[in-house]
């Protein structure tokens, strides 16, 4: 059970190592209360996300996906965000054409320093998803599968 | 390859708000997975046993810790699996403490994310491989960034450790804010007395490549080999020829320069030694004063030079210096009090910032240590000292508690009535913060001993009344309103990160807090070490510090970089992008977007292909997620893995 | 076409200096036209130019690196040769081009939705204005202007923006102005199911046979296609839809800041998938970001290898 059918919205979270990752652990060490719906997947830099990995996400079930990263300036490998900002502002703009709402995708910055506003950050985008509710889900190999479900709910 | 999964209580840390029994449970589960426990401390020996002899005993080719955050004990546990002898990287970490069992008291949607999270760790080990360092040779030169009291003593126990030091430092002499200061708490000691001699060692040890009036332009380069641009600032004196004789400040007709040094107490000529304890003993122009050099007139100091070592006509000039590791020893500024319209905003010119007293009280100072109001130079009765001015107040964005400046105030407190005998001093504070060996006990001094008035409270406003400051204020403590006639207000201004701090750390691409300070490795662990391997902290880069902290950081620092350069190479950390040759097809998208330089193009049997430099790529991973057909694949961090991951948490 | 004996001369002239020169010649049928390798002088005969050069030529250079190659393109298979030059995958020297001014391309699709069928074509007479088919004992009349692919009527660059040699009269190219997403535009506006349901009933009909790519004269991976590999392994063997989607979107985002839609992955495709709008919605954004259009300046760096510390064009999220 991946998460709690009703309470949970199924989020995913891309974190770099340095800043985001660093900045949800000060997060957690000053105990400030998040919802549960996020999972992270640490990666060393914003600029290692393949834009990719989040079409994948939301393909394979996921109800939005959250990317963070260090400030911009203050990448720890100088450029990755720079690069990242680019891409992930592309796919956010594309996801739309795809079928889902773009506010099922941000992307931001989050330093080690700031627990405080990762939990924000953590809370309104998962405040953010669970208002729209479920993403459309592709429920089988055929499109018949999806669509009489989807005809059956209109 | 068959996987152990431990998942840890952390005494109650995880325990209390996760099953963890539960998460084992549903592990054994997971494909791959041959055995699972929970354990009560995982990072204990008995624990890091545990795993060892699991290993043994079940024959496990991985192993996952779900346990605390990897940033904390990941490397301790690739220990224990290569204790067992398994390769390091055949382990991973899932983080249900820090984002789970510490941000939410659910403990079934906790113990339901926290199998989700071991799940995950599990299908991206499976993608894991072995990886192997490689070493390479490092430059034993350090760079000490700054030359203030923390830096000089990175410097010198680098230098006696037998390392060549380059050290910069942004003014035109050494010493920092120390050499600022008149006594230093609690011992009441010359503060230049003890410094000095520490100031004329960097300059004369034979280790010790000193660039005074240089700062830093570029850093490139990693642990053990960085390249360093340094910007020699034109000083329009050249000081191979520049004896300090001091001849050309005596006759300077410019005598309206700021004086920087002595924090704008009285005024310099537009060349200057700052102090007599200088160090490098040299003259500089301040090119904004000097009429020769904004107006075309004048030239005197040129004349009168016995050593001919004037050039009005002086350029910057950059310096590459290589080095193979870094101190980071850039200190303080003083927060700017100005903000604060109750103490006048600066209108009052007898509100005085504490560091300018210092210079008052300095017998070396602009008054020949003799305290006089800057308004109109008579000696002050009434002295009233204000503590916590941009500490502790969250109105001003300066939440945090400078430390130091409850001792500096007692300090002050005591030597004004040495000073001045007849005068009264009232200290307005908050708390009083005396933590630290003789400190209470001095605070006690100033208060029972020189009868310093301490009266706990804010003022709430100065103004005006004849020749004397009106400080309103009040008494928590008694439960009333004070008024005290001052002739004096020294405010007690707190620390924030130096200007141009946050600049510098993304040169040497260091994280900084939202004040400025830069981050520490682990508040607890790495005091002095930052997320970049080789760059190290000392002093109150990190955070405001008094003189005894900043000088252990310092040598802290330097025992840090001695400990580095104590081997002959160092071991790459394996973690970088390897190129699929028959993958690439040669496009060399990923040499344009690297960072570091790190990918060359190759020919392999006439085709072009991209090649990473091990040594000198550091794992950002950008090429990865650059190449389009995943020719270039960050090690550890494959599109494999990060597929597999995503995988687990999102099946359809 | 008028040009046509010009531009064979000026092969014929060129042809000893190169290993092969490509362009096309009629087909198995008179409707069709297929691409021509031409070694040897008599190849050249066999040249034709007409609305039935179809195919972006500029897809096989990247396979003949190495040789001396001269290529006749069109407006906008120049542009797709600009793209292999800016991402070194061919080398100037050994290409040379050939341009002319071309005034649009059939659609089979649309010929064949005209027809009903087109599998017995006797003959098919073109003039600027009109293709005359005869089929089935019959002789049918279809106005060229509705023939036309959707990318020949909004074609901004007739003229090859690259070429060594141009046969004929240059007709002007339009530039970076005016361009036209209505398509785009006009399915954003359906509702976010009737979106997801849309592209689940298209791809629906994929049946994986990557002619869409293989036609792309910028997939340029070829054997290492990320979607039948194992490393990285983005995509499963089975026939499911969520994969053949995926697909789509991996083949779009790689063409970001690098298609400069030739439209040759919806032509390809043999079962009428609208693929091309994924990608012309990748372009739209990487005009109104960056300001860019691929395929018109081989130096120009594209916007997803560079960066600028402060994006004009990037609103961040505020919390």
């Amino acid at each position: 059970m991946p998460v709690l059918e009703g309470t949970e919205l199924r989020i995913v979270g891309f974190l770099c190592n340095w800043c985001s990752y660093g900045g949800a652990d000060t997060a957690g060490v000053g105990r400030f209360k998040q919802p549960t719906d996020l999972r992270i997947i640490r990666v060393p830099c914003s600029g290692r996300i393949d834009p990719l990995f989040i079409v994948k996400a939301m393909m394979n079930g996921a109800d939005g996906v959250l990317v963070s990263g260090c400030h911009p300036r203050d990448c720890h490998y100088s450029e990755g965000n720079f690069y990242a900002r680019r891409r992930l502002e592309i796919i956010e703009k594309f996801l739309p054409i795809l079928g889902y709402e773009p506010e099922r995708f941000a992307y931001t910055w989050v330093s080690a320093s700031e627990g405080q506003r990762w939990q924000e950050v953590v809370t309104s985008f998962t405040d953010q998803i669970h208002k729209l509710g479920p993403a459309p889900k592709i429920l089988g190999p055929q499109a018949s599968d999806t669509l009489s479900v989807m005809e059956a709910a209109l | 390859m068959k996987i152990g999964v431990f998942v840890c209580h952390c005494g109650s840390n995880i325990e209390a708000t996760v099953d963890t029994a539960a998460v084992a449970a549903a592990a054994r589960q997971f494909p791959g997975v041959a055995f699972a426990t929970d354990t009560m401390y995982t990072c204990s020996e008995p624990g890091q046993d545990e795993i060892v002899a699991a290993i043994k005993e079940h024959n496990l080719g991985g192993v996952v810790v779900a346990s605390c955050t990897p940033r904390m004990h990941e490397q301790t546990f690739r220990r224990t699996v290569e204790r067992a002898g398994l390769n390091r990287y055949l382990f991973e970490m899932a983080n249900i403490r820090e984002h789970v069992s510490w941000i939410g008291k659910d403990r079934e949607a906790n113990t339901n994310k926290s199998i989700d999270l071991v799940r995950m760790a599990t299908e991206k080990l499976t993608h894991n491989r072995p990886l192997y360092s490689k070493k390479f040779d490092i430059n034993k030169r350090v760079l000490v960034i700054g030359g203030g009291v923390a830096g000089i003593q990175a410097a010198l126990d680098c230098a006696d450790g037998g390392l060549e030091v380059v050290m910069v430092e942004k003014t035109s002499t050494i010493g920092g804010k120390m050499a600022k200061l008149d006594k230093t708490f609690p011992t009441v000691d010359c503060s230049s007395c003890i410094l000095g001699p520490r100031m004329v060692d960097v300059a004369q040890h034979p280790n010790i490549t000193l660039y005074a009036y240089s700062e830093i332009e570029e850093i490139n380069g990693y642990v053990g080999n960085f390249e360093i641009k340094v910007k020699k600032k034109a000083t329009y004196v050249d000081w191979d020829l520049c004896t300090g004789c001091g001849i050309c400040m005596e006759k300077c007709p410019s005598k309206k320069a700021t004086d920087f040094f002595n924090e704008g107490i009285g005024k310099t000529t537009a060349i200057n030694i700052p102090f007599p304890q200088a160090i490098p003993k040299k003259a500089k122009i301040d090119p904004a004063f000097c009429t020769k050099l904004t107006k075309g007139k004048c030239g005197v100091c040129a004349k009168v030079c016995p050593s001919g070592c004037i050039n009005y006509e002086m350029q910057d000039e950059f310096i590459t210096e290589k080095v193979g590791a870094i101190v980071t020893a850039t200190g303080f500024d003083l927060f700017d009090w100005s903000v604060y319209g109750e103490y006048g905003g600066g209108r009052y010119p007898d509100v005085i910032t504490g560091l300018q007293y210092e210079r008052m009280l300095s017998a070396s100072g602009p008054t020949g240590g003799h305290i006089k109001r800057p308004s109109d130079g008579k000696e002050p009765k009434n002295i009233v000292f204000i503590q916590c001015v941009g500490s502790r107040d969250k109105s001003v964005g300066r939440p945090y508690c400078t430390g130091f400046c409850c001792m500096y105030t007692a300090k002050q407190a005591i030597l004004t009535k040495d000073h001045l005998p007849e005068s009264q001093s009232y200290v307005f504070y908050m708390d009083i913060r005396a933590i630290g060996k003789l400190y209470d006990e001095f605070t006690r001094r100033a208060m029972e001993e020189y009868d310093t008035k301490y009266i706990r409270g804010r003022v709430s406003m100065i103004y005006p009344k004849g020749d004397k400051l009106l400080v309103r204020g009040a008494d928590t403590l008694m439960g009333s309103q004070v008024e005290v006639d001052a002739d004096l207000v020294v405010l007690a201004v707190g620390a924030e990160a130096a200007a141009g701090a946050s600049k510098l750390a993304e040169k040497l691409r260091i994280s900084y807090d939202t004040y400025g300070f830069y981050m520490e490795g682990h508040p607890k662990l790495k005091p002095v070490e930052t997320n970049t391997a080789g760059v190290y902290l000392a002093g109150a880069c990190q955070g405001p510090k008094d003189i005894p902290s900043s000088v252990a950081q310092g040598s802290a620092a330097a025992a840090k970089v001695l400990g580095l350069f104590s081997k002959d190479q160092l071991e790459s950390d394996p973690q970088v992008s390897i190129v699929d040759i028959k993958r690439c097809i040669g496009c060399g998208k990923c040499i344009k977007t690297c960072p570091y330089g790190a990918i060359k193009e190759t020919e392999l049997r006439g085709m072009v292909k991209a090649d990473v430099i091990e040594t000198i790529c550091q794992g950002c991973g950008i090429c990865t997620s650059t190449c389009p057909q995943g020719a270039v694949q960050l090690q550890h961090f494959t599109d494999n893995q990060i597929l597999s991951e995503v995988n687990a948490l999102c099946q359809f | 076409m008028k040009f046509q004996e010009e531009l064979k001369k000026c092969i014929s002239d060129v042809m000893p200096e190169l290993d092969v020169v490509i362009g096309w010649c009629a087909s198995f049928d008179p409707l069709h036209a297929t691409p021509h390798f031409m070694r040897r002088k008599e190849d050249i005969d066999k040249l034709e130019i007409s609305p039935l050069s179809v195919h972006n030529l500029a897809t096989y250079l990247p396979g003949l690196r190495g040789k001396k190659v001269g290529i006749v393109v069109k407006g906008c298979d120049s542009r797709s040769v600009v793209e292999l030059l800016q991402e070194n995958l061919i080398d100037r020297k050994d290409v040379t081009i050939f341009g002319f001014p071309c005034t649009g391309v059939v659609d089979q699709s649309k010929i064949k939705k005209a027809l009903g069928h087109t599998g017995n074509v006797e003959s098919c007479e073109m003039s600027d204005t009109a293709l005359v088919i005869k089929m089935d004992d019959k002789t049918q009349t279809l106005a060229m202007a509705e023939m036309l692919a959707d990318k020949c009527s909004s074609c901004r660059y007739p003229d090859a923006v690259i070429s060594d040699y141009f046969a004929g009269e240059k007709i002007g190219n339009k530039g970076e102005k005016d361009v036209d997403y209505a398509a785009v535009e006009a399915f954003e506006k359906l509702s976010v199911p009737e979106r997801f349901g849309y592209w689940l009933k298209e791809l629906d009909r994929c049946i994986r046979c990557y002619a869409c790519r293989n036609a792309c004269p910028l997939c340029v991976c070829r054997d290492h296609c990320a979607a039948e590999s194992r490393d990285p392994h983005w995509l499963s063997q089975e026939n499911n839809v969520r994969d053949k989607l995926m697909f789509q979107v991996i083949h779009a985002y790689h063409l970001a800041g690098r298609c400069t839609e030739c439209g040759e992955c919806q032509r390809a495709c043999p079962v009428d998938i609208p693929v091309l709008m994924f990608k012309q919605k990748m372009n739209q954004e990487i005009r109104e970001i960056f300001q860019y259009e691929a395929g018109v300046d081989p130096e120009a760096t594209p916007p997803l290898l560079s960066f600028k510390m402060e994006e004009e064009n990037i609103t961040e999220k505020v919390w």
